[in-house]
């Protein structure tokens, strides 16, 4: 091991552009990243901070049963939802949670078809957070179909009782095949990336039932040279198939909206409106999660501030075109002199909503401006305070689309104002806990760090030693 | 260096597995062993190394091709299934009579059926679906995995194989192996431990408790197959079970019902005055795309005569005004076709085709008046089992007066009935009804008559059958007396 | 085993030597003879005329812009496999500011006439004009809103469009011009800070050249049909412009290569990457054109289907280029370019990008010449349709020759005898042992 000591080995953010900055610090070697990225794992018992969060993660579980348990008993009436708002809360969660959903793949595959290296560190477990997002996501339009132990209907399935089809032209039903592709798409590609690590586990682990269930799930992974050779041509394809996957699904995801007449809905930027605005989401929670994570999970060596700068970044871009399709927005409905666009748009900044609209704003726009910065994207704590605000900021964004363009449709009479139930707030609330619990079982239970790709980045060193 | 060497006969030689420590020396090895001839090996390694396919020489994946080749089946089998399950045809799609499959027809938001445009995103993800399980699966299967039984698993140095450790196995399978030889080129090599890797052969026998631990397992597995198959195939009295009672028994009232007393008292109230459960349309209102103005098509009726009564819309009213209108304005019909209806050997075919199923059981095929119901009843009414008013003969002359009898009143015949003649409006669309009238003008006009029916057409004119008169009188009832009469004179012509 | 290069170029012949001084004049005198002929071919109608040149003049500045947007990336997300190529991109967009003066056979009718290219710029325009029957029938009924074109002109007028264009020229050329002199001054010093420059450089660009993009394509394309709006058009618009870019690039790079220079600098791993993302780019046109295409077909409203209704309709022929470039600009290198050794392979390299230049501007005339069509043509003749006869053909040819002819000047008087390829550029080591894995 070196003895000098590298001043880009304490600071990674230094850029220089004749080389590129290591993204393992601490002179870790081989083994040390191993070590350090089961460090969790290997310990006997989880820290307690990991029960104080689980614990309360498990309670606000434990609200979302108990408000779902109470929507399938008494029906969808005791959500908000009234006329003329008839997508409420459940449809502004849902594309919230898509959107966050977003960032693992996008991460994963674009990063990855584009080489960023450092995507080696953070993409297992953005990865693990699509998934649980889309898990969340998908709870909404689930549960909102009443009869939910029928929801195969949704799918093209011959049964004989039913005796019709899906309609294959509405974009509702776009939707679930999107969704429901990104969800199993996504866990094949994250399950595959996690075999060789799980290898790792299986062959690390003392315990017999570990032994046993790594030892199925690895899959009898070898590290088998020729097993490489196709697993990373399946991987880059799998990659390229999921890029257009994540546009497509937050693009179809848009479409529910954009295909409809309703003014401040029928726009045609929306479906990369809706995409900058899932990647920048998902990023904003990438970054709520992983600066803790890294600091319970000891991974500061391996998820370094480069990484959370080079996020940062992303996310101060995606938040200006997010901020530029808000302006082409409004732009477009002076220009194009329809009444009903230029009267959606102007009501959203300044009608009944306008305390939304100007919170979304403020969080989207403004806020990850202080990303000019370097002390602010690259101060951990700090970050995570801006990370919030946006990811508060983008659940305003869809409340907005939906709500304000419902609220006031084309015929004044039906004009209302829209009041969330308890049943609303704590599903939202709850969909938390969902979430929370699956993220924690996970950083204790399985890889968090893509092991076996980070040693694949980092430099070859001298063999002889 | 090769311990526990064990040669026993349980056991079996698979290869010589070398342990390197950095990517760099195992790179060297591989080219190595490539260059001293040996053909059968494999590097295990924590992560893929650069530079080592070359190394080994080891093909390029034919993956890709498997993956392009299932996406172009996506292809199809997306377009095709929403073509299928949404009722597409080819030709003119928007018609029900172009379907060529029996999907799930609906008419959404004026898109056609097969609308392409909107097929186009779930098309997309049925291929990224399926070429995503392709590359997933195949990979697994051209990596021959799951394989969770593996000498290799058995060496305990080679668990660092996931954490930093590089092998070279060179496989005894392999022409060039040779124990002590090829242990020699490991080291020279730079192989930092070499270890036989043994096939136990014991391990294919299964252990004794897992085949009737498996045989129980599929018999449990059978359990709910054979349930849901049980319930399936027999009946049950017992009322089903209701999982949500206020979505089985909601607080509605379904269409065409009568209104219950919703004040729950002794006094009661109705939803409506009418004590029915729903409002009727208000009197005067048109159904979406009904609004029939074109009196030609719709009626029969001369343009110039159609503002004559409000009869657009609501059928009932139709009856009732054709009627008063025919008195006051006797030349009010059409004596040709409408604009929108074509004559051609297409219609008249049609023609005949609803003439036959509607028309030709009384009237009869060639428009005698002798069809089969009508000589039925003829035969009851004889003995005086039924009251039958014979139909009429197409060829009669008051029929196939043109003034008399335009094609115009032929049509309001079809529709709206005449005398005993039921209305037809409800069974036969109005393209069909002209359609109609064409194939009997076409009829007449061949002149033919059945043997006899020309006495009977005239002693009917002679006891002054009501048809001749080009009277009004709608009911039944009053014709009954002439009815009978002639319906005996057609008996007595049999 | 690969070794690896040092960061050196080795290439005997690095610059044009001299081929400019003969290459440009022979350019700009056929540039010259070819637009001069094509508006005496038209008997000089000025309104057929300029729908062709801004076809042209479109295609030429979508290319630079194109171009000027992959410096400003590069430097953006700190890249380093593409030091070699970058070259040729940031000579590209130094063309901008000279763009120009190619632009002003557009600005110069507008400026002092009532006349010219654009709808909304003549004396009587109003919205029963004969490009826009749909809405005027619409807002016949509502009495009480202002005239629409009362309201388009507060946008839509000849010296507020000429400040646009002035201040879109400005930031164009100042990002083009700083990259290019910064990148030059490096070839000298080798300045590592130099690097760090263009990067702090390239954030706030990148914002200034995105607002410019959105209003300049919508003033140049979209304000031809001063009544259709897509709020998507600016990213079309932005596609096209990538895409025609990275096939530019990677054609001079062939080309150069073929003439003996810079051979050793652009190796065929580039080719494969820049292949990639032309790919990515077809890809991405075609969900763009798709996206836009399906929200307008869905909702069905006349106020924005008039404008595909025109264009897809196969009675007057414009159908027939609709489905040329669904099939052309997305089926044919979707299926051509997705596999790797096509990518590798100089030969159907090239091929390929020449094919997606003719696309892009076969793209640029659907979106230009339906208009000329819908708001001249129908007035002149009531069939309809432009006619395509050998007359038009040849003459179109011939501004295009033209332009393109000016084009070429314009690049060899910008390249001069500089350097193709950056010559001290700290990643230049990256770049020359880049492989694609």
């Amino acid at each position: 091991m070196a003895t000098t000591v590298d001043p880009k080995q304490l600071n990674n953010t230094l850029d220089d552009p004749a080389e590129r900055s290591p993204l393992v610090l601490g002179g870790l070697d081989y083994e040390g990243v191993t070590d350090t990225a089961a460090a969790v794992w290997d310990a006997e018992r989880p820290p307690m901070v990991w029960w104080v969060l689980l614990l309360i993660a498990l309670s606000l579980l434990g609200l979302l049963g108990a408000c779902v348990n109470h929507l399938l008993m008494a029906g969808t009436g005791v959500w908000g939802n009234n006329n003329p708002v008839y997508w409420g809360w459940p449809i502004v969660n849902f594309v919230f949670w898509v959107g966050i959903g977003h960032a693992g793949t996008l991460i994963s595959a674009i990063l990855f078809l584009f080489r960023q290296n450092w995507r080696t560190s953070i993409n297992r477990a953005a990865e693990a957070m699509t998934i649980f997002a889309v898990v969340c996501a998908g709870l909404f339009p689930g549960v909102h179909i009443g009869r939910v132990w029928v929801f195969y209907w949704l799918f093209p399935i011959p049964t004989e009782h039913l005796a019709m089809w899906p309609n294959f032209r509405s974009p509702l039903l776009w939707d679930v095949f999107a969704v429901s592709t990104y969800a199993t798409v996504s866990l094949l590609f994250w399950y595959m990336g996690m075999v060789p690590d799980i290898a790792t586990f299986r062959d690390r682990t003392r315990s017999k039932i570990g032994k046993f269930i790594y030892g199925i799930l690895s899959l009898g992974w070898t590290g088998s040279s020729r097993a490489w050779h196709h697993y990373e041509i399946a991987y880059t394809i799998l990659a390229a198939l999921a890029t257009p996957l994540v546009l497509s699904v937050h693009t179809i995801v848009s479409f529910d909206f954009a295909v409809s007449q309703l003014p401040g809905w029928h726009t045609t930027i929306f479906p990369p409106y809706f995409v900058a605005g899932a990647i920048f989401s998902g990023f904003a929670m990438v970054v709520t999660l992983l600066v803790p994570a890294r600091k319970l999970c000891g991974l500061e060596n391996l998820i370094t501030i480069r990484h959370l700068e080079n996020m940062n970044k992303i996310i101060m871009a995606t938040g200006m075109m997010v901020g530029m399709a808000y302006g082409i927005e409004f732009f477009m409905a002076w220009y194009s002199g329809v009444e009903f666009e230029q009267f959606a748009l102007s009501n959203r900044a300044f009608g009944n909503y306008a305390w939304a609209y100007w919170i979304m704003v403020s969080c989207n726009v403004l806020a990850p401006q202080v990303f000019w910065f370097k002390w602010c994207r690259t101060t951990p704590w700090f970050m995570v305070i801006v990370c919030i605000f946006v990811n508060i900021g983008m659940w305003f964004e869809r409340f907005v689309i939906t709500i304000t363009s419902l609220s006031r449709d084309f015929v004044p009479s039906s004009w209302s104002y829209f009041h969330p139930t308890w049943v609303d707030i704590s599903m939202l609330v709850g969909s938390f806990g969902l979430f929370f619990t699956l993220f924690l079982l996970f950083c204790r239970f399985m890889p968090i760090i893509a092991m076996a790709e980070v040693k694949s980045i980092m430099p070859v060193e001298d063999g002889h030693h | 260096m090769a311990n526990e060497t064990n040669n026993s006969s349980d056991k079996e030689l698979v290869g010589l597995l070398a342990q390197f420590d950095d990517p760099t020396s195992l790179l060297a090895a591989c080219n190595n062993a490539r260059e001293a001839g040996y053909t059968k090996m494999d590097a295990y390694t924590p992560f893929p190394v650069h530079g080592i396919d070359p190394a080994l020489g080891i093909k390029r994946s034919f993956l890709p091709f498997i993956v392009l080749a299932v996406a172009l089946g996506a292809v199809v089998l997306g377009l095709g299934m929403q073509f299928y399950t949404n009722g597409g045809g080819i030709g003119d799609w928007s018609t029900d009579e172009a379907a060529i499959f029996p999907g799930y027809r609906f008419m959404i938001s004026g898109k056609p059926y097969f609308s392409l445009p909107a097929n186009i995103p779930v098309t997309f993800e049925v291929i990224v679906l399926s070429s995503a399980f392709a590359t997933f699966f195949g990979m697994w299967i051209i990596n021959r995995l799951p394989r969770l039984s593996n000498p290799l698993h058995r060496v305990s140095r080679f668990k660092r194989v996931t954490n930093d450790k590089f092998f070279l196995m060179l496989e005894a399978k392999d022409d060039k192996f040779d124990a002590s030889d090829s242990e020699a080129h490991l080291n020279q090599w730079g192989a930092v431990a070499i270890e036989e890797v043994n096939q136990d052969l014991t391990d294919t026998k299964l252990p004794s408790w897992m085949a009737p631990a498996a045989l129980i397992g599929a018999l449990l597995l059978l359990i709910p197959p054979v349930a849901i198959f049980s319930v399936y195939g027999s009946t049950n009295r017992k009322p089903r079970l209701h999982v949500v009672p206020d979505m089985d028994w909601q607080h509605k009232f379904k269409t065409q019902v009568l209104s219950p007393n919703i004040a729950e008292k002794d006094d009661p109230v109705y939803l409506f005055e009418n004590r029915r459960a729903m409002r009727q349309p208000v009197e005067g209102s048109v159904r979406f795309g009904s609004l029939e103005d074109d009196s030609e098509m719709f009626r029969g009726i001369k343009k110039e005569f159609s503002g004559q009564a409000a009869t657009v819309g609501l059928k009932s009213n139709v009856l009732a005004s054709t009627a008063v209108q025919e008195e006051e304005n006797p030349d009010q019909w059409i004596t040709g076709f409408p604009e929108g209806f074509k004559v051609n050997e297409d219609t008249l075919a049609r023609g005949k085709q609803r003439f036959e199923i509607y028309c030709s059981v009384c009237h009869g095929y060639a428009g005698n008046g002798d069809g089969l119901v009508n000589q039925r009843a003829i035969a009851l009414a004889a003995n005086g089992k039924a009251s039958w008013t014979a139909a009429k003969s197409l060829h009669d002359p008051t029929v196939t007066d043109s003034v008399k009898n335009p094609t115009g009143r032929i049509y309001d015949t079809i529709t709206n009935g005449r005398n005993t003649m039921g209305p037809y409006r409800d069974q036969i669309p109005v393209e069909d009804r002209w359609a109609i009238v064409a194939y009997v003008k076409a009829l007449q006009a061949t002149g033919i008559t059945a043997p006899g029916a020309e006495a009977t057409e005239s002693e009917a004119e002679e006891a002054g059958e009501p048809e001749a008169d080009e009277s009004a009188e709608p009911a039944a009832e009053t014709t009954e007396p002439e009815a009978e009469a002639s319906e005996a004179d057609d008996a007595d012509t049999e | 085993m690969h070794e690896t290069r040092p960061a050196k170029i080795t290439s005997p012949i690095v610059d044009l030597g001299g081929a400019h001084l003969k290459l440009m004049p022979i350019a700009l005198i056929v540039g010259a003879i070819g637009v001069g002929l094509t508006y005496a071919l038209y008997a000089f109608d000025l309104q057929r005329f300029s729908h062709i040149y801004l076809v042209n003049f479109a295609f030429v500045l979508t290319m630079c812009i194109g171009c000027l947007f992959f410096v400003t990336i590069s430097h953006l997300t700190r890249a380093g496999w593409n030091v070699t190529v970058r070259r040729i991109a940031e000579l590209y967009a130094q063309c901008l500011p000279v763009l120009f003066i190619l632009f002003l056979p557009i600005l110069i009718p507008l400026l002092f006439s009532n006349d010219g290219l654009y709808v909304w710029n003549q004396a009587g325009w109003s919205i029963d004009g004969a490009s826009t029957t749909v809405i005027a029938e619409l807002n016949e009924a509502d009495a009480k809103l202002p005239p629409l074109e009362e309201l388009k002109k507060a946008y839509l007028n000849k010296t507020f469009f000429a400040i646009r264009w002035v201040v879109y020229f400005c930031i164009w050329g100042g990002m083009a011009t700083f990259f290019l002199r910064t990148s030059l001054k490096q070839d000298q010093t080798g300045d590592k800070k130099l690097t760090s420059r263009m990067q702090a450089f390239s954030a706030p660009a990148m914002i200034a050249f995105a607002a410019s993009v959105v209003f300049s394509s919508m003033d140049l394309l979209m304000s031809l049909e001063p009544l259709w709006f897509s709020t998507m058009f600016p990213v079309y618009f932005f596609a096209g412009s990538v895409l025609s870019a990275l096939a530019l690039i990677t054609l001079t790079c062939l080309y150069l290569q073929r003439t003996g220079r810079i051979t050793d600098e652009v190796t065929v791993e580039h080719y494969h990457d820049m292949g990639k993302l032309m790919f990515g780019f077809v890809v991405f046109w075609g969900y763009i054109a798709f996206s836009q295409f399906l929200l307008i077909w869905y909702a069905n409203i006349p106020e924005e289907t008039f404008w595909y209704e025109y264009r897809m309709s196969l009675t007057d022929g414009w159908g027939v280029l609709s489905i040329i470039l669904l099939v052309g600009h997305l089926f044919i290198p979707f299926l051509f370019m997705m596999g790797r050794t096509m990518r590798r392979n100089k030969n159907l390299l090239l091929i390929a990008v020449i094919y997606l230049l003719v696309m892009h501007w076969i793209d640029l005339y659907w979106l230009v010449m339906p208009q000329y069509d819908r708001a001249y043509a129908h007035a002149i003749e009531p069939d309809g349709m432009i006619q395509f006869g050998v007359r038009t053909l040849l003459c179109d040819a011939a501004c295009t020759v033209g332009v393109l002819g000016l084009f070429a000047g314009i690049f060899f008087l910008i390249v001069g005898d500089k350097p193709l390829v950056t010559l001290q550029d700290p990643r230049l080591g990256e770049a020359l042992n880049h492989e694609v894995h």
